[in-house]
């Protein structure tokens, strides 16, 4: 990265971080909500951009991550012990569910993640005993932080900030280490891959695992947030929405997710002054843009230069 | 002495149809062997057998003697074979460098070691000289997909040699390559022999390529083994220019 995008991202960074004092109660959430649903749309990119595997079950994790941290807390274990036991839980049933991604690929792969999405709704609302079922699960606690209980809005908006940005550079880190390489031979090649060494099993189970512990954590923060969970929050809609934030800012781009949330998450809202149309007009701009941008948001400036150089 | 590689019998039948048909053969350490033969003579489905791409229907393969039939082609790349495709294969999205360090950072050291490695996998300096080697300086932090054939055609060579492999199988390196690439490759690939002393095996459609390159020649005609010698011995065969002119 230059020097001149070094300030452009430190820059930006400080001014997300100045815009909860300007807004309301509710913007606060909001903002809060789009740090929590882009942690998962960090991972879900890592599965779908980095290493070319298709999940259309990335809400899942987001459900398993809120429901085991929340039923965790609630037997008395605290949110920071609650957090690794939930990405734990997450990093395992994301390894187990790479194994059907070494046998079928593409939307045949798009289906088994989608039926493992609906696999787990349907425990969410139907095992009652554990998860209250559709009456859902409420006082959710908020964490605290050296003895100092995050309750308010803004307190808890900086915690998830915080928590978002360490792990967009663990992420970044992973992506520049042999392994991010390893993942994008995974995506362009995997007969060649496997042909130089590359052990594209292991390395497929990873990208599932690692991708569903960041949407396992972004759960919890999510949990935290509206301290009510109730299944609906966890069914396919939400994975479309998650896979609609990746390709929207653009599949395989770091920052592709961080904008793909904006637009999905905060695109409605503007939207609310056109009342029952807004669903409409939004379901424009994506098919609109999928077929004048199919990169995403971020392929607009190479777009761009290459129309200027022709 | 234990050949590098041995072949013995190997056969593989899809239906009725035998595309290869009992062929053995060996190869020496530091040996370059070429296979000749008309198309759809089992040249491809012979290489894919002993890479563990598809499994042989029958027979044997031995590498210094140990048996490696079956073996998947991750287990050979990691004792030490290298190939390359007739298709072009390279990772499109990742610059020519890292093409080349893809190739070989999975040689050794454990998954955790290499998490935790620096991002050039400590192969710059290699990848760096095999760019040189390959006059692909000038190209090496573009997307490999976004070069022309030939020059892809280069980067895909070039990374079967980066892992230093013990033996290559090159599976028509000259296809649609210009006259003037074709000479390159020759030097390269003679180059490559003297200083990395592996061996290759090479199948080839460029006779003039083929009988410059390797000292001894396998003409496969219907799944078997033609004629086997010196290129000059091939050349004069009467069975080999019948297979390959017609009558």
């Amino acid at each position: 990265m230059s020097r001149r995008n070094h300030l452009l991202l430190l820059g930006g960074l400080a001014a997300f971080a100045l815009l909860p004092l300007a807004l309301k109660n509710y913007g606060v959430y909001l903002t809060t909500l789009w740090c929590s649903y882009l942690i998962a749309a960090f991972g879900l990119n890592l599965i779908v951009g980095y290493a070319g595997q298709m999940s259309l079950g990335q809400a899942a994790f987001f459900g398993i991550g809120a429901y085991a941290g929340a039923l965790l807390m609630k037997v008395g274990l605290g949110f920071w012990l609650s957090l690794p036991l939930a990405a734990g839980i997450c990093f395992a049933i994301g390894f187990a569910l790479g194994f059907p991604a070494l046998r079928v690929q593409h939307h045949y792969l798009a289906f088994a993640t989608l039926g493992f999405n609906l696999l787990v709704y349907l425990f969410l609302r139907n095992e009652e005993w554990l998860t209250g079922g559709t009456f859902g699960l409420s006082a959710i606690p908020r964490p605290s932080l050296f003895g100092h209980a995050l309750e308010g809005g803004l307190e808890f908006f900086y915690l998830t900030y915080a928590t978002t940005i360490l792990l967009a550079l663990i992420l970044a880190l992973l992506l520049r280490s042999p392994w991010g390489r390893a993942f994008a031979c995974l995506r362009d090649n995997p007969i060649r891959a496997e042909s130089l060494g590359i052990d594209i099993t292991r390395y497929t189970l990873l990208a599932f695992a690692i991708g569903a512990a960041f949407a396992g954590i972004g759960g919890l923060y999510f949990a935290a947030l509206v301290q009510y969970l109730e299944p609906g929050s966890f069914n396919i809609q939400t994975s479309l929405m998650l896979l609609l934030m990746v390709i929207v800012g653009g599949a395989g781009r770091f920052f592709g997710p961080v904008l793909g949330a904006i637009i999905v998450i905060l695109l409605p809202e503007w939207l609310r002054f056109a009342q029952n149309w807004y669903l409409a007009i939004f379901g424009f701009a994506i098919v609109a843009l999928m077929v004048w941008l199919p990169g995403g948001l971020l392929s607009l400036p190479e777009r761009l230069r290459a129309a200027a150089q022709r | 002495m234990t050949a590098l590689l041995e072949i013995r019998e190997m056969r593989k039948s899809y239906g009725a149809i035998r595309a290869v048909d009992g062929v053995s053969f060996a190869v020496d350490a530091g040996e370059v062997i070429g296979i000749i033969g008309p198309n759809g003579s089992g040249k491809t489905t012979l290489f894919n057998s002993i890479l563990g791409q598809i499994r042989p229907s029958s027979g044997r393969v031995a590498l210094e003697g140990e048996d490696v039939t079956g073996c998947s082609p991750l287990e050979l790349s990691r004792r030490g074979i290298g190939r390359t495709f007739q298709s072009l294969q390279v990772f499109a999205g990742l610059s020519v460098r890292d093409n080349l360090i893809a190739a070989a950072q999975e040689r050794e050291g454990g998954m955790l070691r290499r998490l935790f490695a620096p991002p050039d996998a400590g192969l710059g300096h290699a990848a760096d000289a095999m760019i040189e080697r390959f006059r692909l300086g000038h190209v090496a932090k573009l997307p490999a997909g976004s070069l022309s054939y030939g020059q892809q055609k280069l980067v895909d060579i070039a990374m079967a040699f980066m892992p230093k492999p013990r033996l290559v199988l090159l599976d028509e390196p000259c296809a649609g390559v210009n006259p003037g690439l074709v000479e390159q490759l020759l030097e390269l690939l003679r180059e490559l022999n003297a200083t990395q002393g592996g061996s290759f095996i090479v199948i080839e459609h460029n006779m003039d390529f083929v009988m410059r390159l390797c000292p001894r020649i396998i003409c496969m005609v219907e799944g078997r083994v033609l004629a086997e010698g010196a290129p000059a011995a091939i050349r004069a065969n009467p069975a080999v220019l019948e297979a390959y002119l017609g009558n």
